[in-house]
């Protein structure tokens, strides 16, 4: 394999790797605005320009194949170099706007990183601003993006994205020379439901996203890695937020999972937790109760409703609970109810989970965590319908349901129907939910749980690879994680004292499941979400979605 | 004048093809089919025929980098965009003489194994399309071009495309993206057209020159073409010449023939007894002259190498002692901010910006420091750009300055340095500076400059 020496370090690649590439394995920075790491290569936008030994001229990294022996040298490294992509820059700027004050790419904007740095930039300005061309400044592309067209450096991925990736072709330029402009297919609103990702990839203010728009200074916001709860993907996502609110969800790298892309209903998904209220405290039987009280009435409830009764308990986890509330759910309802029905589905999951809904990543399962449930020892069984039908023939005691409204879509009717029916039916019922939801109104005891992004755990996609999300921001109220509150049943089960911390929880799932087996909780983080560069996070944002 | 490419071109009803054939159309395309394909290639290397569109590579060898693993097909695409400032002479050949053309195309697609030809022509040579549309089916019609090509075993069809004009689709791989349909982006090398060209397999392509060239070379015989022109440069080319001379026009011209005397005798001289001041030899892509170093060169590549020009497409541009140069030079560098495509960011931004400069130079509102500005820029883009069309425009703005900086200097706002608050961020500068724009442009003769009175 090619051993290629950069500014004077070694690094032995695969044949058919890209100086850049070299560079990003090796940490060197280079710097880049039409290079992305999951776009083929096109070399317009010549900031990568780098000197290698033998070549009159510098080359672009990005689209030169490295050769054995190759000895580059980057802006950091050679003047030449340096004087190159300074010039590159300077020419990027003759005809910028320069709104950083009020562009919402400032702070992570490619643009503005590399002017700061002594080696690419710093230039005095030669240009005055009456002498500009001017484009576009604010151009409707429909529900999801925005265009200033005259912070567009014409790097193209935006084209690129949308002709190779999704297919939807609907971004172009129009015009010659330094009138070049992007423009979308007959000036219509952009269809791709992927379209949320063109803030992603422009690496400058051109692309903007609606619904992040104007909302907050970048670099106001705290960042939590996490995974996309809104389908059976996993797609690896970072949570940005400010004061306990999510202000954006944007995607990390993993090739493996999801690229550079997450689906614009995923990147939304956050939005849904706003839309029905959340349930701020512990409920018996329409009263607000404190926790103390209701975690024994409910354990006490559900056994005399079952034991007493010589029926057995109905327990449904739905499977957007995380690996660790899933374990402590089976664990609580094996150890406390000697005649159990163990379930997950609500409705087609385990037919679903890997079932595409389109070409890139989304899927028809909206449960995240399918694959864990079945890991996890719950089987396809008879699912809610045929909890139902139990519940219907009198042969069930109590019902104990662990349920999440899906972030992506609604639960059909059909299952909602199947929920209140069910709920009617039983004479005893525990539900540990995040809203009030019209079709739960009849649980006797209502507990809240945190919702998605307000705990940490692990979901296992539908590769069956074990991702970790971390806790983002706080839940309201009283609300508390659900592997909590199953802690909470546990001990009144005299079950004993139960591990109910996360990575506690997943040390004992990885001891006693075979699927999890060798899994450690504290490498899953840096396991997954491969960073890019691999080694150390690139400083400056050029890949449009690590941010600062 | 030597007369190998344009022998019969001025022939009435040259093109119709029961008259063409009478003097000896096709007539290279049927001996190539009786040899073998490297046969062919080897005669056209042998005959040193390098490219008339610009560069001059080597056609032989061009031809002889195909290699078609199985499965691919190969494309030969005529380039027929003619858009260089100055050059006429590829619209002259296919006017007059298409079934010239249409022979070289179709030995061309012979010598590398090619079955589908395309001349891309340029979109204003609309009445042009015709003429060739017209002899291409005459010709296919003939047996000569299509399946089973003079009753051989090879088969060709050759479509007629037309641009939209733009300059940036004479630029090969701008040309191939724009035949494919494509916004023509040029594409980045490696890889080549040779391994990844149009529809991403192997294609040439040449320019029409070039190809009718080779069409005679195949009639004639390698030899005949070597014993004309010089060691490097062999055979003919067609000048075409604008600008200050008497008779503007096309001519064929031995290679080596001296420049000045082609000024004097073919162009017919400079009107009224003006003075020569320079001459673009090559398309305005390549560096000016000033009279004296034009004086000792021939028409050839390799003495226009040694003035530090070159002979580009032959499309030369003459100018005299009354020409403004800074207005030239303005004409030329909007051509290229026009033209730029707009892809790559240093031709993008550094034509538009050179040519901005420029303007406010000729409006009188020039900055200290303007003509350095405009040599830095050109700097910047050299060299780092996807295509041709960069370089190219730094070779004029370079030159013109370099040569005739007096008339330059006279534009720019004396000595002063303002401070930066003065030039940067206050809006546009109304104020002129300078000399006034007339009398500062109005140009003295180069001091020292030979009295060429041609
Ligand atoms: C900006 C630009 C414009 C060009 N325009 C033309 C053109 O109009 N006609 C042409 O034959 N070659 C043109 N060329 C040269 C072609 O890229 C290519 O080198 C040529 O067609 C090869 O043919 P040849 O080998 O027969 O010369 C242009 C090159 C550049 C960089
Ligand atoms: S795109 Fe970047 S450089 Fe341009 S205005 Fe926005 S933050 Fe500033
Ligand atoms: S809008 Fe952004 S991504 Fe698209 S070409 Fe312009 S700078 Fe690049
Ligand atoms: S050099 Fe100019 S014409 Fe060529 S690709 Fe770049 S921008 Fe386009
Ligand atoms: S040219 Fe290499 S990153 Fe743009």
């Amino acid at each position: 394999m090619p051993i290629v020496t950069i500014d004077g370090r070694q690094i032995e690649v695969e044949p058919g790797t890209s100086v850049i590439q070299a560079a990003d394995l090796l940490g060197v920075e280079i710097p880049r605005f039409c290079y992305h790491p999951d776009l083929e290569p096109e070399g317009n936008c010549r900031m990568c320009l780098v000197d290698v030994e033998g070549f009159p001229k510098p080359v672009v990294a990005c689209a030169t194949p490295v050769v054995d022996g190759m000895v580059v040298k980057t802006p950091h490294a050679s003047p030449l170099a340096s004087r190159a992509v300074k010039g590159v820059l300077e020419f990027l700027l003759v005809n910028h706007p320069i709104d950083c004050p009020i562009c919402d790419k400032a702070g992570e904007c490619s643009l503005q990183d590399f002017y700061m740095h002594p080696d690419y930039g710093q230039h005095p300005s030669q240009v005055n601003p009456g002498e500009k061309v001017h484009k576009r400044k604010r151009v409707d592309l429909g529900p999801r993006i925005v265009l200033d067209a005259e912070r567009c450096v014409m790097c193209s991925r935006c084209v690129r994205f949308s002709e190779n990736v999704t297919g939807y072709k609907e971004l172009q330029f129009i015009r010659r020379g330094n009138h070049v402009e992007l423009v979308s297919f007959q000036e219509r609103a952009l269809q791709d439901p992927y379209a949320g990702n063109f803030a992603d990839i422009c690496p400058v203010g051109a692309l903007l996203s609606r619904d992040f728009r104007f909302k907050r200074r970048v670099w106001k916001l705290d960042y939590t890695d996490s995974i996309c709860a809104g389908c059976s993907t996993g797609c690896n996502l970072r949570i940005d937020h400010f004061d306990g609110r999510i202000e954006r969800l944007i995607p990390r790298r993993n090739p493996d999972v999801n690229r550079s892309w997450l689906c614009d209903e995923g990147r939304l998904s956050y939005k849904t937790l706003d839309v029905a209220p959340r349930v701020k405290h512990p409920q018996q039987d329409g009263e607000e109760a404190d926790w103390v009280e209701v975690a024994a009435a409910a354990d006490s409830r559900l056994r005399s409703a079952t034991l007493g009764r010589e029926l057995p308990l109905g327990a449904l986890a739905s499977a957007s609970g995380t690996n660790e509330t899933l374990w402590l759910f089976r664990r609580y309802v094996e150890a406390a109810f000697p005649q159990h029905l163990l379930e997950f589905r609500l409705a087609r999951e385990t037919e679903a989970v890997r079932e595409r809904q389109d070409k890139l990543l989304r899927r028809v399962d909206k449960h995240p965590n399918t694959m864990g449930a079945l890991h996890l020892g719950f089987t396809a069984g008879m699912g809610l319908e045929g909890l139902v039908d139990e519940a219907e023939a009198g042969r069930l005691g109590a019902l104990l349901l662990l349920y999440y409204p899906p972030l992506v879509g609604e639960d059909s009717e059909e299952t909602k129907e199947r929920i209140v029916r069910l709920l009617q039916l039983v004479p005893e019922s525990v539900v540990l939910t995040t809203h009030h939801l019209p079709y739960l109104a009849a649980a006797k005891i209502l507990l809240p749980v945190a919702a998605w992004s307000e705990e940490e755990g692990t979901y296992t996609n539908y590769q069956g690879t074990v991702q970790h999300a971390s806790r983002a921001v706080a839940s309201p109220s009283a609300a508390r994680p659900a592997a909590e509150v199953i802690g909470d049943l546990m001990r009144h089960a005299t079950y004993g004292r139960p591990e109910t911390e996360p990575g506690r929880v997943f040390a004992e799932i990885a001891d006693r499941v075979p699927a999890f087996r060798g899994l450690r909780y504290n490498e899953l983080a840096s396991r997954l979400a491969t960073a890019y560069p691999p080694e150390g996070r690139m400083p400056y944002g050029q890949d449009g979605f690590t941010g600062r | 004048m030597p007369d190998f490419l344009t022998r019969h071109i001025k022939d009435p009803g040259q093109r119709k093809l029961a008259t063409a054939v009478q003097k000896g159309a096709y007539e290279g395309l049927r001996r190539a089919l009786t040899m073998s394909r490297q046969e062919v290639v080897a005669e056209i290397d042998a005959s040193g025929l390098r490219g008339r569109g610009g560069a001059g590579f080597p056609t032989g060898r061009k031809w002889s980098f195909i290699h078609a693993r199985e499965g691919q097909s190969v494309y030969l695409l005529c380039n027929a965009d003619e858009s260089e400032p100055g050059t006429f002479k590829d619209h002259y050949l296919m006017a007059f003489d298409p079934h010239l053309v249409l022979e070289g195309v179709a030995i061309g697609a012979y010598a590398i194994g090619a079955h589908q030809a395309y001349i891309y022509l340029r979109g204003e040579y609309a009445s042009v399309a015709a003429t060739l549309g017209e002899a291409l089916s005459e010709a296919t019609d003939a047996g000569i071009l299509g399946p089973n090509c003079l009753g051989s075993d090879f088969d060709l069809r050759i479509a007629l495309q037309l641009g939209a004009g733009a300059y940036i689709c004479g630029e090969e791989t701008g040309l191939i993206q724009s035949l494919e349909g494509k916004r023509a982006y040029p594409r980045v090398r490696p890889p080549f057209p040779a391994v990844h060209g149009f529809l991403r397999e192997p294609t040439v392509v040449n320019n029409v020159e070039t190809l009718a060239s080779a069409a005679r070379i195949m009639a004639e015989g390698a030899e005949a073409y070597t014993k004309l022109g010089t060691k490097q440069s062999a055979g003919t080319k067609l000048i075409s010449v604008s600008g200050a001379v008497e008779r503007p026009g096309i001519y064929e011209v031995e290679m080596g023939y001296p420049l000045m005397e082609f000024l004097a005798h073919e162009a017919g001289g400079i009107p009224l007894g003006r003075r020569l001041k320079g001459i673009i030899p090559g398309g305005t892509s390549v560096p000016i002259l000033t009279a004296d170093e034009a004086a000792p060169l021939t028409i050839d590549y390799e003495s226009m190498q040694s003035a530090g020009t070159m002979l580009g497409s032959g499309g030369m541009i003459v100018f005299d002692e009354d020409t403004r140069m800074p207005h030239a030079l303005l004409r030329i560098a909007e051509f290229y901010a026009h033209e730029s495509c707009g892809e790559c960011t240093p031709c993008r931004e550094g034509t538009g910006w050179m040519a901005w400069v420029l303007r406010r130079l000729l409006a009188g509102e020039g900055r200290p420091g303007d003509l350095e500005l405009l040599l830095r820029v050109g700097d910047n883009i050299e060299g780092r750009t996807i295509c041709g069309l960069g370089d190219a425009s730094v070779q004029p703005v370079r030159s013109f300055i370099q040569k005739f900086r007096p008339e330059f200097e006279a534009l720019e706002p004396a000595g002063m340095d303002w401070p930066a608050w003065q030039i940067h961020g206050h809006g546009p500068r109304t104020g002129r500076f300078g000399p006034p724009v007339e009398e500062a442009a109005r140009s003295q003769p180069v001091e020292g400059s030979p009295d060429y009175v041609l």
